[in-house]
């Protein structure tokens, strides 16, 4: 259980001295309970606040790091079971495999698709993270050394090294046990040489269960041996036992405090319909798959998995904000009003809304407030005469319209005067204060400003 | 020692709600559909009952719908002009056994057609086809409230789901249903409070919560998927977890409306040629969306594209399969 | 620019005005005051007024109905005049009764806004919580021994000597200005003196000598410096008694009816001296009332505590408050040194003291420590709460050892603004109402018994209880347009309920509640609900965990819990652990005043108490829509008001 400010409080000095920067010993404990701040801000902590507070703070879920360097991947260290409690930290490492089997231009063009898998969408950059290169039945270790170390002169991505063969595993090591590779996996059979594998040169391993009573016994047998960087497979590859067994890590960890389960876990899809493949990896995303390893590597496919990984990260405490620029609502034509409002997404929505209820086809002004409110922007000098001014002119409003009448919220009148200076030869009007007051506004008084 | 699995005790269970009378019961549907009666999170079988599957409605259209991008047309170019036909073409081609009918032709940009006008609409698709039927006003509240009524009239007995009722704009249609006696949907414009109150509000008219659905607004993929699954998500624990019964409402979501406004799903590929096939790409888009929203607790999915429908159904089948394994586990405790 | 003449009836005033000027700027210049509360930005629809003859210009406003449009009303700060004009000010419109504006008036207008001064201050002193008696400043009489040839230190010498024989003081100072009067005071006043003895930043100054006796002279004055309205009360420091309580509305509402809009006020071209003149205007008012009505001499004022929210502090002190509102919001000083009440331009003995209590941040400030102090919840090891149900809905929880604190931005509306029949807790406010269910008769009372003129704070709490008990509004605040009584009526901003008709009423139109004024009374009190509850939570405490909670706020002497509760303003606990503390601040600041003890333990709270911020704290927006519903959108909060509805 994550402690509470007050349970910091007690552990504290309560001399609000200030040292830590903050005014009371309090507001650094809610720091502290928020994650915002660590303990060693604190001078004057006992040694036995600190144990008390350290030993409490420990992740119930270890954060794995897979890889070095900028594409680097960390995984787990989830403190909730649903995103709108905190929020999901460290999004699912999507992985995509590569076969040993493959040779020459096969091989060619399946590292050619596996580059491409990365996107610009609403201004952001979102990729796959890992290459999970598996060897096949009939494979050597020299053979697939010899695959891991082409795709690793291509590809710029973390390898998971899958299979099941310690020899095969130690080849493929000494070629890209450098960058810091996943080993797949231990499992009951192997345990001992491939825990060794990844003790001698520091890797993160995948343990793999029959089931989680078998997957908990190995990890706590591993671990004892010194292997802390550990994820966990449950070995189950149907859609329902995978997220019910991801749920239940899930909780244990959490719940808990189950140790031999506190690790991140890995989800392998198993549909071969690229439809019913993605369902699959989008399911396991949402419920609780740290790594999720596709075969599909079709863009149209990947677009999608790496959206939704994207909003089931995102931080629910953030607003919810629109983007900043001009909205049509009806048919617009250049006598339209236009009114200003912030990008908060609820005041933007009750605008449109009242707006659209109008019949009264207009312009918006959505002016970037950082997602707050018209009076919360206002007081923060987030909606100020100059922000508005510059949308105006930024969005080239006085293209969109013949006339020079600019509607503001009536919370905001006082900006008014400064408006019409920062916007020579616009009219400011003063609308209503409240977004529902709109329809009565453009259907009496904007007609009889507008004549 | 056995591992012990963290099994959530859940008090609360999500109403059943009916869609759709037969003849046997005043109306003339073949079939009918029943969703709700969840007694724990969706597809954890080990731990909660999930009578009903979720469902997926096949919208239609009472007028051309002149904005869909091409892909999605493409399969109902024929009938897009007739609700009966493209009915017909749901069910016996797609194999729809819920149908959404969405009455655009009433919106004011879209032709302000008359009550009248609407309801014959209505009437077309209930003698077209036999499966039961949600039928969503245009979401203006004055012609809402101008063709609801009458809709709901000549669909009496028929038990069918009317929308959107809305915080604002709720009693005219409430009190249409239940003359009529059909089930309604409560929306929400994604807060869990307003949902919560519109439930009330409706209930307050006298009007059963066993025969609300709530829609809690859907983000599509992309665009604010998070908030609608963190409510659906939230509004499940409430019900379940705390006993809330104003909350125990089986969940409808706009799948189709929302994924398809979706630049990622309707922009051609010579615009993004990284982004692959669109003719994939925007069923691949919807299907999506719905698969997030089934995991956050979706029960009825109002959706377009065919290959989008079909590649939902089977999700929900392997979803709904029971666990071999974990069953097996169970006898080993 | 041509002149033209504007005069305003039933004054009889008029004034001089530029052409173009409009009628609310003609009313200042002519000074007359209207009502306004937006500060004339054409929103509050406040500044009614008729206009009887000559040409003006109106702009157009949602604020008026076509039949008022008709009479020939308009909104003064809209209008501007083309040449002479005649202008009624309707009694809605204006602020008191009818008054013969004589000079004298004129300058007490604004004084006595509360129709009685006991109507201020109606909680009983609790003696346990009253510390030692140690006033900020005291006076000592003294008969100094006469200097000899033997005893032959110096004046100053022989005064410290004299005050340590009295009083266990080490350091003690005294400006040049008392040493260069000493030789000669002594030897008139026949070494007959009291001294005022003033604790000043941790020090003790010898504030003020006087010849003979006047030690049984020795009076404080405690401040309350609200956002609206402005307090006062006269104390006699030796008896601690109080004397009066006087209240007036703070004048610097007509430069804006917040704080912000202050802050950015005192940003514009003597923006920040008009509105420190303001307030100061306001409290010597009041000084000049309580002394006269008391029959004392100003002289004899040797201190004033003012309690304030940071931007009043600032404002008072003419410090800049730019600051408080731009991030990270930080105050320019928490704690004031103190200072004589004169450099503030404050019109008491030249030499007194002003201390102003100390905040906790840009939005909780000394009139929230004060009201902490009132409430002694920091002296108890029970956990309790203080509520503030002003603007801006301050709460604080805690108990000896932690204090949180928040500020929820309740806007105004419990303080009668942004209602379209609001006003304050002022004569002929409409205070305890009650609605019959079966033919939605109203039954009233207003402050004073006299003709009800509009409904004030706690008038709008019985009347939003009254409205959902008798089925008037819905859980949401919707008017039931359909309900049989022509009551309810529907107009162009609205669907509205009638509480008092115009015969009954004093002015020209009939009391009324809107639907848009539900819609503000329910913001205001979800504001202040959410807030607690976040606050609470975020300490990891339910309500059903507090002993108490302290209500404080301007209601005048009346609120009815149960009622504020019903609407869901105030948590479901028992009754008997909800207290009505009225004006905390000023309760506060005269405790401050008495004690320094007090005084100290002020500056300790406010050290002590941590500010969280409820605008970051996603969880508030959360619990704010869920209050948003009559009691609350979760009924299980409100177990006490599902069995009174029956639901």
């Amino acid at each position: 259980m994550a402690l509470t400010g007050l349970d910091i409080y007690k552990q504290l000095p309560k001399t609000n001295c200030g040292e830590c920067g903050l005014p009371t010993c309090l507001a650094f404990a809610m720091q502290l309970a928020a994650k915002k701040t660590s303990l060693d801000k604190c001078p004057h902590v006992t040694e036995e606040g600190r144990a008390a507070l350290e030993g409490a703070s420990a992740p119930p879920i270890r954060l794995v790091t897979i890889g070095t360097g900028e594409k680097k991947v960390g995984v787990g260290n989830e403190t909730v079971l649903f995103r709108h409690e905190e929020t999901f930290y460290h999004p699912t490492g999507i992985a995509i495999t590569v076969n040993d089997d493959l040779e020459g231009d096969d091989l060619e063009k399946r590292i050619g698709a596996i580059q491409s898998l990365q996107f610009e969408r609403v201004g952001q950059r979102i990729e796959i993270n890992l290459v999970a290169i598996r060897q096949g039945d009939n494979s050597s270790a020299a053979r697939y050394a010899e695959v891991v170390k082409k795709v690793m002169a291509k590809l710029d991505l973390p390898p998971i090294l899958m299979s099941s063969s310690p020899e095969s595993l130690e080849e493929a090591l000494k070629v890209c046990a450098e960058m810091k590779p996943l080993i797949y996996a231990a499992d009951s059979n192997n345990y001992e040489a491939v825990a060794k594998l990844a003790k001698d040169h520091s890797c993160p391993l995948t343990v793999k269960g029959n089931g989680l009573e078998e997957l908990s016994s190995l990890t706590e047998k591993i671990s004892s041996s010194g292997i802390q960087d550990l994820v966990l497979d449950s070995g189950r590859r149907d859609m329902v036992s995978t997220l019910s067994d991801l749920t239940q890590i899930r909780r244990l960890a959490l719940r808990k405090t189950y140790r031999p389960l506190g690790y991140p876990t890995i989800a392998f899809t198993s549909e071969k319909d690229p439809f019913q493949e993605t369902a699959q990896a989008c399911a396991y995303i949402a419920k609780y798959a740290n790594i999720v390893v596709l075969d599909g590597a079709e863009p149209w496919q990947l677009l999608p998995v790496l959206t939704l990984r994207q909003n089931i990260y995102t931080d629910p405490q953030k607003p919810i904000q629109v983007e900043p620029k001009v909205y049509e609502v009806g048919t617009v034509i250049d006598k339209s009003p236009v009114l200003v409002t912030t990008n908060f997404s609820l005041t933007y929505f009750t605008v449109e809304g009242d707006v659209e209820a109008s019949k009264v086809a207009s312009l918006i002004v959505v002016v970037d407030t950082e997602g707050t409110s018209v009076l919360t922007a206002w007081a923060a000098e987030k909606f100020t005469a100059e922000s508005i001014a510059s949308a105006v002119k930024k969005y080239t409003v006085e293209e969109k319209v013949s006339h020079r009448k600019l509607i503001i919220p009536g919370f905001v009148a006082v900006l008014s005067g400064k408006l019409e200076e920062e916007l020579p030869g616009w009219k400011v009007l003063v609308g209503p204060r409240e977004s529902s007051g709109i329809p009565t506004y453009l259907k009496n008084t904007w007609k009889e400003v507008s004549l | 020692m056995p591992l012990e699995l963290v099994k959530e005790k859940w008090t609360g269970k999500i109403n059943e709600v009916t869609i759709g009378a037969t003849k046997g019961e005043g109306g003339t549907r073949t079939s009918k559909i029943v969703v709700g009666g969840e007694t724990g999170l969706p597809f954890l079988h080990e731990e909660g009952e999930m009578p009903h599957r979720p469902v997926v409605a096949m919208e239609v259209w009472d007028t051309a719908p002149s904005d869909w991008p091409e892909v999605l047309a493409a399969p109902f170019k024929e009938v897009m002009d007739d609700p009966g036909r493209w009915s017909k073409k749901c069910v016996e081609e797609y194999g729809a056994d819920l149908l959404a009918l969405r009455l655009q032709s009433a919106h004011s940009d879209w032709g302000n057609a008359s009550p009248e006008k609407v309801s014959e609409g209505v009437k077309k698709v209930l003698e077209a086809v036999g499966v039961p039927l949600i039928i969503l006003g245009p979401g203006q509240d004055d012609r809402d409230n101008e063709v609801l009524p009458r809709c709901s009239e000549v669909a009496k007995g028929e038990k069918c789901l009317f929308g959107n009722a809305t915080q604002d704009n709720y009693k005219t249609l409430v009190a249409a249903c239940l003359a009529d006696g059909h089930s309604i949907i409560g929306e929400s414009p994604i807060d869990i409070n307003i949902a919560k109150q519109v439930n009330i509000l409706i209930s307050d008219m006298g009007f059963p919560l066993e025969k609300i659905i709530m829609d809690p607004t859907t983000g599509g993929l992309g665009y604010g998927l998070e908030y609608s699954y963190s409510i659906i998500e939230r509004g499940r624990l409430a019900a379940l977890g705390a006993g809330d019964k104003t909350m125990a409402l089986p969940i409808i979501c706009r799948v189709g409306q929302e994924s398809w406004r979706a630049k990622e799903a309707k922009a051609g590929e010579s615009d993004f040629p990284d982004w692959g096939a669109v003719s994939e790409r925007g069923p691949l888009w919807e299907a999506t969306t719905a698969v997030a929203l089934l995991q956050a607790g979706a029960d009825i999915l109002v959706m377009r594209h065919p290959r989008a429908v079909e590649s939902v159904r089977k999700t929900i089948d392997s979803l709904t399969r029971k666990n071999p394994l974990r069953d097996s586990a169970e006898t080993l405790d | 620019m041509s002149k033209c003449k504007v005069t305003f009836h039933p004054d009889g005033k008029s004034v001089m005005i530029e052409k173009g000027e409009d009628l609310l700027h003609a009313a200042v210049a002519a000074g007359v005051y209207i009502n306004s509360s937006c500060g004339g930005d054409g929103v509050c629809g406040r500044c009614r007024v008729i206009v009887k003859r000559g040409e003006v210009t109106s702009e157009p406003t949602g604020r008026l109905s076509e039949e008022e449009k008709a009479r020939g009303y308009c909104l003064a700060c809209r209008t501007t005049v083309g040449g002479d004009v005649e202008v009624e000010i309707p009694p809605e419109s204006r602020l008191e009764e009818e008054q013969i504006l004589t000079e004298e008036a004129k300058a007490s207008r604004l004084v006595g806004l509360y129709s009685q001064a006991e109507e201020i201050e109606v909680i009983p002193e609790e003696e346990g919580l009253l510390l030692t008696h140690s006033p900020l400043a005291t006076k000592l009489y003294l008969e100094l021994p006469p200097p000899t040839l033997q005893d032959n230190i110096s004046d100053l010498e022989r005064l410290h000597r004299e005050i340590r024989r009295n009083r266990d003081i080490p350091i003690m100072q005294a400006g040049l200005a008392n040493v260069k009067r000493l030789g000669r005071l002594f030897r008139e006043a026949n070494w007959q003196v009291t001294v005022t003895l003033g604790k000043r930043n941790g020090t003790v100054e010898i504030v003020l000598i006087e010849p003979g006796d006047t030690s049984n002279r020795n009076y404080g004055v405690a401040v309350d410096v609200g956002t609206t309205t402005v307090a006062a009360q006269l104390i006699n420091v030796n008896t601690r008694q109080i004397l009066g309580t006087k209240a007036t509305h703070n004048t610097q509402a007509s430069y804006g009816e917040d704080v912000i809009s202050r802050i950015i006020y005192a940003s514009e071209k003597d923006g920040l001296e008009k509105l420190h003149h303001a307030v100061i205007d306001n409290i010597n008012s009041l000084i000049l009332r309580l002394a006269e009505e008391n029959g004392i001499s100003l002289s004899d004022i040797t201190a004033i505590m003012c309690a304030g929210n940071m931007t009043m502090t600032h404002l008072l002190l003419r410090v800049d408050p730019t600051y408080l509102r731009r991030e990270p919001y930080v105050p320019t000083a928490n704690f004031v040194p103190v200072i004589r009440a004169s450099e503030a331009g404050i019109k008491v003995n030249p030499r007194g003291l002003l201390s102003c209590l100390p905040g906790v941040s840009s939005y909780v400030g000394g009139d929230i420590t004060a009201g902490t102090l009132a409430s002694g919840m920091a002296d108890s090891e029970d956990l309790s709460m203080l509520i503030d149900i002003g603007t801006n809905g301050e709460i604080v929880l805690g108990n000896r050892d932690w204090l949180v604190c928040c500020s929820s931005s309740a806007g105004p509306a419990f303080e009668g603004c942004g209602v379209k029949s609001g006003m304050r807790a002022v004569k002929g406010a409409i205070q305890k109402l009650e609605i019959d269910p079966s033919n939605y008769e109203v039954k009233y009372i207003t402050i004073g018994n006299v003709r009800p003129r509009g409904i004030c704070g706690s008038g709008l709490i019985d009347g939003l209880s009254e409205l959902l008990k008798a089925g008037v509004i819905d859980r949401s605040g919707k008017m039931k347009k359909d309900i049989k009584t022509e009551r309810m009526r529907e107009r162009e901003e609205g669907p509205e309920f009638v509480l008092a008709w115009e015969k009954e009423v004093d002015g020209q139109r009939d009391i009324v509640i809107m639907e848009a004024d539900i819609t503000n009374l329910i913001r205001s009190k979800g504001a202040i609900y959410a807030g607690a509850a976040v606050l609470a939570r975020s300490m990891g405490l339910k309500f059903s965990d507090l002993e108490g909670i302290f209500i404080a706020g301007g209601f005048g002497n009346y609120m009815n819990i149960e009622k504020a509760i019903l609407i869901g303003l105030l948590p479901d606990i028992s009754l008997d652990r909800i207290h009505f503390i009225g004006n905390s601040s000023l309760t506060g600041a005269r405790r401050a005043i008495l004690s320094y003890e007090a005084l100290n333990k002020v500056k300790e709270i406010a050290h002590k108490m941590t500010y969280f911020e409820l605008s970051v704290d996603p969880r508030f927006m959360d619990e704010y829509t869920g209050a948003l519903f009559l009691p609350h959108t979760d009924m299980e909060l409100f177990p006490s008001v599902k069995k009174k509805l029956k639901l």
